[in-house]
C-alpha cells in the first residue's frame, strides 16, 4: 500500500509536561484509520500537528514524501472537520460550503456544481440559504464535512465530529461518514474515545494512552487479541485478573491450573489474565473452572450482564440466559479465548517497553 | 418573578427619563418651532442653512468623520494584537486602555493643550532630538487628537467584545481552508467584528459631531463647530428659540445617518433570530410568560 502520510519521531510538550512522545506512524492511501484513546491522551494533538496547528517539539511529518512539519494549515493539501463544526456563522450554508473554492478562485458555475454535489452528498439539498444558527447540530456537522470536502483533500482529518451528537444520531453519521467515504475515496484520519465507533468505521485502529501508540490493528485484532491490559480494558469491557503462567499452555487463576493456547512465558511468570465477558460461560457448579455466587443479573436487551463474585474478583459474564442472583454457579472457557499479557513492572511499564 | 414585577424594577429609569428626556425635549421642540414672540415658524431650523451655521455644520461633520474613521484604523490593529495575548496580560492590557477614562474629561483635555502649546512638551521633546517645533496648538489636528483621544476606547471595547466573541475554531477553520492571515482577517474577523464597529460608530460619531468642549479648549475658540454656536445661543446671545432650533436640525440629522448605520440589523438580523428561537427553543418564551 501506498503512503500518504508519515510521522517520524513525534514528541510535543505543552509546559513542559510530555504530551505526545516519540510517535512514529505511517498512514497509507485511503484508509480510514482511527485514532483512538482516553480523553487527554494526546489525539487532538497529533490531529492539529498533522493538519498545521501545532509545531511538534521533535520529528517530522512528511506527505507524500515531502517535509511539512513547518508548513502553515492554508498550504497543506488536507482539511480538517473539527468538533464544534466551527461554522461561519454570517455565511449560509452554501458560502460555507463554497469559501475554500473561492479562495482558490475557481469559477461561478464549477463552484455552484461543486456545492450542490457536496449538498447531495451530505444529505443536505435544499439548505443552501440557510444559515448555521438555524440548523441542528447534526446538520452543522453536515455541512461542515461537505465544506472541507469539496476541496477535494488527499486527507480528512476528523476530531470527533461527532462528539456532541446523541446516540441515534451519532449512529446515523456513521454510517453516512462511511458512505462518504466510499464515494469520494480519500484517506480519512478520524479522533475518537468512543471505542465502538472506532470498531465500527475503521480499516486500521491506532490506540493511543499518554502520547504512546499501545498498539494498532484492524478492529477484530485489536478486539481479539489485546497486546496488554490497557488496550484489553480500554476496549471493551473485559476480566483483568492475576495469573501465574506456570508453563507454556498452563496458566494459574486463584489457584486453579487452566489450560490455555499461549506460550512463551518465563516459567511461573506472572501475568495478566485477560477474558471477555462474552467468552464466559455459566455452568453448573464443579464442572467450570471456579465457582461464584451470583451478585447480580441486569437484563441489557440483546444479553444478560452477570456479576459472579469468586473470593475477591467478581467476574463480569455476559450470557443469553439469566441466572438466579445469590445462587453458586459455575464459570468455564474455552483455551482460546483466554489472553495471556505480560505484566507491568510499572503503570507506565507500556511506555518504557515501547521505547 | 412575574413580568408585571419585573416592569415594576424598571421604572426609576421610565421616571428618570420622562424627566430628563422626554420633558427637555418637548420643551426644546416648543422653542426650536416659535419665535421668541411665541408665533410659529421654520426659520430657527432652516438657520442651520445660512453662511455660518453652514460652515461650522460641515466643519462638525469633518471632524466627526475622520474622527470616527482615525478610531477604527486604530482599533483594529490594537484589538487584533490583544486578542492573541493572554487572559491574564489581555486584563491588563484593557485596563491600562480604560484607565484614562476614570480622569475628568475637562482635566485631560487641558492636559493636551499644555503637551501640544507652542512651548509645551511636545515641543520640547521636538526641539531636544533636534526637530523642527509644530504649531499644533489651536488648530483642527488638536481638535481631532482630541476627540480621538476621548472617544477611541468607546470604539475600541465594542469592536473587541465583538472579536473576542469569536470562537478560535471559527478562524483555524478559515485557515484550514486555505484563507491566510489577511483573508482570515477580511472574510471572518472583520464581518464577524461588524456589529461592535457598529455600536462603536455609533458610541463615537455622535458625540464627536456635537460636543464644543473639545474645540472649546484645544481649538482656542478659533474653530467652531456647531456645538459651540449651539452653546453660545444659549448662553452668550440667549437666544433660546434659534439654539433649539438648531439642535433640532442637527438631533434630525444624527437620526437620519444613524438609522442608516442600524438599518441593516433590523432588517437582515431580526427575522432569523425570530425564526430560531420560535421553531428550536420553544421553552424559553414559555418560561418567560
Ligand atoms: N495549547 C495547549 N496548551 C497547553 N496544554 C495543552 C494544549 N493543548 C492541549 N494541551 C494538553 O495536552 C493534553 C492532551 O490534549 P489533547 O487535546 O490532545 O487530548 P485528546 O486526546 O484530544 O483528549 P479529548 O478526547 O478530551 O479531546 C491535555 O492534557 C491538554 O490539557
Ligand atoms: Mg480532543
Amino acid at each position: 500500500m501506498d503512503t500518504i502520510l508519515e510521522l517520524q519521531n513525534i514528541s510535543k510538550s505543552f509546559d513542559g509536561k510530555p504530551i505526545i512522545k516519540e510517535l512514529n506512524l505511517e498512514i497509507y492511501k485511503n484508509e480510514f484509520i482511527t485514532l483512538l484513546g482516553p480523553s487527554g491522551c494526546g489525539k487532538s494533538t497529533l490531529l492539529r500537528i498533522i493538519g498545521g496547528f501545532e509545531t511538534p517539539d521533535t520529528g517530522r511529518v512528511l506527505f507524500d514524501g515531502k517535509d511539512i512539519t513547518n508548513l502553515s494549515p492554508d498550504k497543506r493539501r488536507l482539511h480538517t472537520v473539527f468538533q464544534k463544526y466551527s461554522l461561519f456563522p454570517h455565511y449560509d450554508v452554501a458560502d460555507n460550503i463554497a469559501f475554500g473554492l473561492k479562495l482558490k478562485k475557481k469559477d461561478k458555475a464549477y463552484i455552484e456544481d461543486k456545492v450542490q454535489y457536496a449538498l447531495r452528498l451530505v444529505n443536505m439539498e435544499g439548505f443552501e440559504h440557510r444559515k448555521p444558527n438555524s440548523l441542528s447540530g447534526g446538520q452543522q456537522q453536515r455541512v461542515a464535512i461537505a465544506r472541507a470536502i469539496v476541496n477535494e483533500p488527499e486527507v480528512l482529518l476528523l476530531d470527533e465530529p461527532l462528539g456532541a451528537l446523541d446516540l441515534k444520531l451519532r449512529q446515523e453519521m456513521q454510517r453516512e461518514l462511511m458512505k462518504i467515504k466510499k464515494e469520494v475515496g480519500i484517506t480519512f484520519i478520524y479522533v475518537t474515545h468512543d471505542q465502538s465507533e472506532a470498531l465500527t468505521m475503521s480499516d486500521r485502529i491506532i490506540v493511543m494512552n499518554q502520547g504512546i501508540i499501545q498498539q494498532m490493528g484492524d478492529p477484530k485484532s485489536i478486539y481479539d487479541e489485546p497486546q496488554n491490559a490497557f488496550v484489553a480494558d480500554f476496549i471493551g469491557e473485559s476480566n483483568i485478573i492475576d495469573g501465574i503462567m506456570l508453563r507454556d499452555y498452563l496458566v494459574q487463576i486463584q489457584g486453579v491450573d487452566i489450560p490455555c493456547v499461549d506460550i512463551g512465558f518465563k516459567p511461573n511468570e506472572k501475568v495478566d489474565v485477560v477474558i471477555r465477558p462474552e467468552d464466559l460461560s455459566i455452568v453448573e457448579p464443579g464442572r467450570g473452572f471456579t465457582i461464584g455466587r451470583v451478585m447480580e443479573v441486569i437484563y441489557q436487551g440483546a444479553y444478560y450482564d452477570i456479576r459472579v463474585a469468586c473470593g475477591d474478583f467478581e467476574w463480569a459474564i455476559q450470557s443469553n440466559n439469566p441466572a438466579m442472583p445469590g445462587s453458586m454457579v459455575g464459570l468455564s472457557i474455552l483455551p482460546e479465548n483466554i489472553q495471556i499479557m505480560h505484566k507491568p513492572r510499572s503503570s507506565d511499564e507500556q511506555i518504557i517497553e515501547k521505547n | 418573578m412575574n413580568r408585571r414585577n419585573r416592569e415594576l424594577l424598571a421604572s426609576p429609569y421610565f421616571i428618570w427619563s420622562i424627566g430628563f428626556t422626554v420633558i427637555p425635549l418637548i420643551v426644546i421642540l416648543r422653542y426650536a418651532f416659535t419665535t421668541a414672540g411665541g408665533t410659529f415658524t421654520l426659520e430657527n431650523i432652516l438657520a442651520i442653512g445660512n453662511a455660518i451655521n453652514r460652515k461650522a455644520f460641515l466643519f462638525s461633520l469633518e471632524i466627526a468623520l475622520i474622527c470616527t474613521l482615525l478610531c477604527v484604523l486604530l482599533a483594529y490593529p490594537l484589538v487584533m494584537v490583544v486578542r492573541r495575548l493572554h487572559i491574564s496580560r489581555r486584563a491588563f492590557m484593557l485596563f491600562f486602555l480604560i484607565l484614562p477614562m476614570w480622569m475628568n474629561f475637562i482635566l485631560r483635555l487641558l492636559a493636551w493643550q499644555m503637551i501640544l502649546s507652542s512651548n509645551g512638551i511636545l515641543n520640547f521633546i521636538l526641539q531636544a532630538i533636534g526637530l523642527k517645533p509644530l504649531d499644533i496648538a489651536n488648530t483642527w489636528a488638536a481638535i481631532i487628537i482630541g476627540v480621538v483621544y476621548d472617544y477611541f476606547p468607546f470604539m475600541m471595547l465594542p469592536i473587541f467584545n465583538a472579536i473576542a466573541d469569536i470562537e478560535e475554531d471559527v478562524i483555524e477553520a478559515a485557515k484550514d481552508l486555505g484563507a491566510g492571515p489577511l483573508t482570515v482577517f477580511t472574510k471572518v474577523i472583520f464581518p464577524l467584528s461588524i456589529p461592535g464597529l457598529k455600536s462603536g460608530i455609533t458610541i463615537v460619531f455622535v458625540p464627536s459631531m456635537t460636543s464644543f468642549v473639545v474645540a472649546d479648549i484645544l481649538g482656542g475658540g478659533k474653530l467652531q463647530l456647531i456645538g459651540n454656536i449651539i452653546e453660545q445661543e444659549f448662553t452668550r446671545s440667549s437666544n433660546w428659540n434659534l439654539g433649539s432650533g438648531l439642535s433640532v436640525a442637527l438631533m434630525v440629522f444624527v437620526f437620519i445617518s444613524m438609522a442608516f448605520t442600524i438599518k441593516d440589523d433590523v432588517v437582515r438580523e431580526e427575522p432569523e433570530l425570530a425564526r430560531v428561537e420560535g421553531s428550536d427553543k420553544p421553552d424559553r418564551r414559555e418560561r418567560a410568560a
